[in-house]
């Protein structure tokens, strides 16, 4: 559940970007963090170590602003991807009150894509939660790399090895580019904070 | 459940705050990436530390109860460090609310808790039994600030205004007014405050408590 205050009407809402390693979960953020930072005045925090590799989290919270009276504030992480890290994962998953999972298109990630929402079903569960309650929605990323010649997944395959059960919101996407990236963010927010609104009533 | 117009004038507020956040045209991606940190996230707070020592400004209070916030996220495991965060935690909002009428032994304190708290998280292999040492000295350190707070408010409220000779303003007299109730009110606010958290500690040291 977010974290709300209501003497002093303020709405605190952790986002989490979910999915394999190497997904783009980072580059979203990234994107984000370098397109809207001077509307959303605020500073990325990565800790990494390794290379490139995240293996502890990106953080980037902002301010929405007041909205029917109520301070919104959000705070967007995303997870280390690789297997081993599962900890660090269930860490950063706690608290969440929306999730994106962001999938990589690519024809060879197949199976890496499923085997991570398996994990964020397992880690949701270690919480009490599930994929049909928390609000949650798909981008199937790296889609820039059709033009390229690389094999990729068609979207109704990664509809049907992600989404087939649960018929979540998708977005086709590019982070790199910013293809789709804003879009995904608004909808996220959105059920989110419809999500706990219903809650709060 | 049928939507309400206040509901939906929120939907459509908020649809719009969002458009206008992340609306693409004409706004360049900045070539700079972000900051990249390769220390732990408890470097991050002693940045913090340091630079509220050497000023406190809303900004440098706002980044540490954030990264405090972030910080017990990361140690929710560690009954140890959290108890030191919510500490450091209720020093940050108690500075934060009284700003330049701080007790000055805060940031003495401040200072001490993030300095043991930083030795427990840096040694991976400390004793339990050794960091509940450290936590209670802590904890004495913050009982004694309290009371001392409690001291200095008391004196405040119990010591008589003193005769002007000097004829004073009444529009400066009238804010005198407004400031006096204020504090009092700020004062009635800290009180209860600490003595929430006070409470919360107590109860989180009996549950981590070996048996």
């Amino acid at each position: 559940m977010a974290f709300v205050n209501l003497k002093n009407k303020l709405i605190q809402v952790k986002i989490v970007y979910y999915g394999p390693g190497r997904s783009g979960k980072t580059t979203n953020l990234e994107y984000i963090y370098r397109k809207f930072h001077q509307r959303i005045k605020s500073e990325m925090v990565t800790v990494k170590t390794h290379g490139d590799r995240t293996l502890f989290f990106d953080f980037l919270p902002f301010d929405i602003g007041v909205i029917n009276g109520y301070q919104i504030k959000i705070q967007l992480y995303t997870v280390p991807g690789q297997v081993k890290y599962d900890a660090t994962r269930r860490l950063v998953l706690r608290g969440a009150d929306g999730i994106v999972f962001v999938a990589d298109a690519m024809a060879v990630r197949r199976k890496m894509n499923i085997q991570s929402l398996q994990n964020l079903q397992e880690n949701l569960a270690s919480y009490k939660k599930n994929l049909r309650t928390t609000p949650w929605v798909l981008q199937y990323n790296k889609m820039d790399l059709r033009d390229n010649g690389i094999p990729m997944l068609p979207i109704e395959m990664l509809e049907q090895d992600l989404n087939q059960e649960f018929r979540r919101p998708y977005f086709p996407a590019s982070a790199l580019f910013g293809t789709n990236v804003a879009a995904t963010l608004k909808k996220i927010i959105l059920l989110t904070i419809a999500s706990i609104r219903k809650e709060l009533l | 459940m049928a939507k309400t117009p206040k509901f939906d004038t929120l939907d459509s507020e908020l649809v719009n705050r969002l458009d206008d956040l992340f609306r693409e045209d004409n706004l360049p991606v900045e070539a700079e990436k972000p900051k990249k940190s390769r220390n732990p996230p408890i470097a991050e707070l002693k940045k913090i530390v340091l630079s509220i020592d050497w000023e406190i400004t809303p900004q440098a209070l706002e980044s540490f109860l954030d990264q405090v916030r972030l910080l017990k996220g990361v140690y929710q495991a560690d009954k140890v460090v959290i108890m030191f965060l919510q500490i450091l935690g209720s020093l940050g909002q108690y500075i934060k609310s009284s700003r330049s009428k701080v007790h000055p032994s805060t940031f003495t304190l401040l200072n001490s808790v993030f300095a043991r708290l930083e030795k427990i998280v840096s040694t991976p292999n400390m004793p339990e039994p050794a960091k509940r040492k450290l936590l209670q000295a802590e904890m004495a350190a913050y009982q004694q600030l309290r009371e001392k707070i409690s001291q200095r408010q008391a004196a405040a409220s119990a010591t008589p205004a003193p005769a002007r000779a000097v004829p004073v303003e009444p529009a400066a007299s009238a804010s005198t007014a407004v400031t006096a109730q204020m504090l009092a009110r700020a004062i009635t606010e800290l009180k209860e405050f600490i003595r929430s958290e006070m409470k919360a500690l107590r109860q989180q040291m009996k549950i981590g408590a070996p048996r």
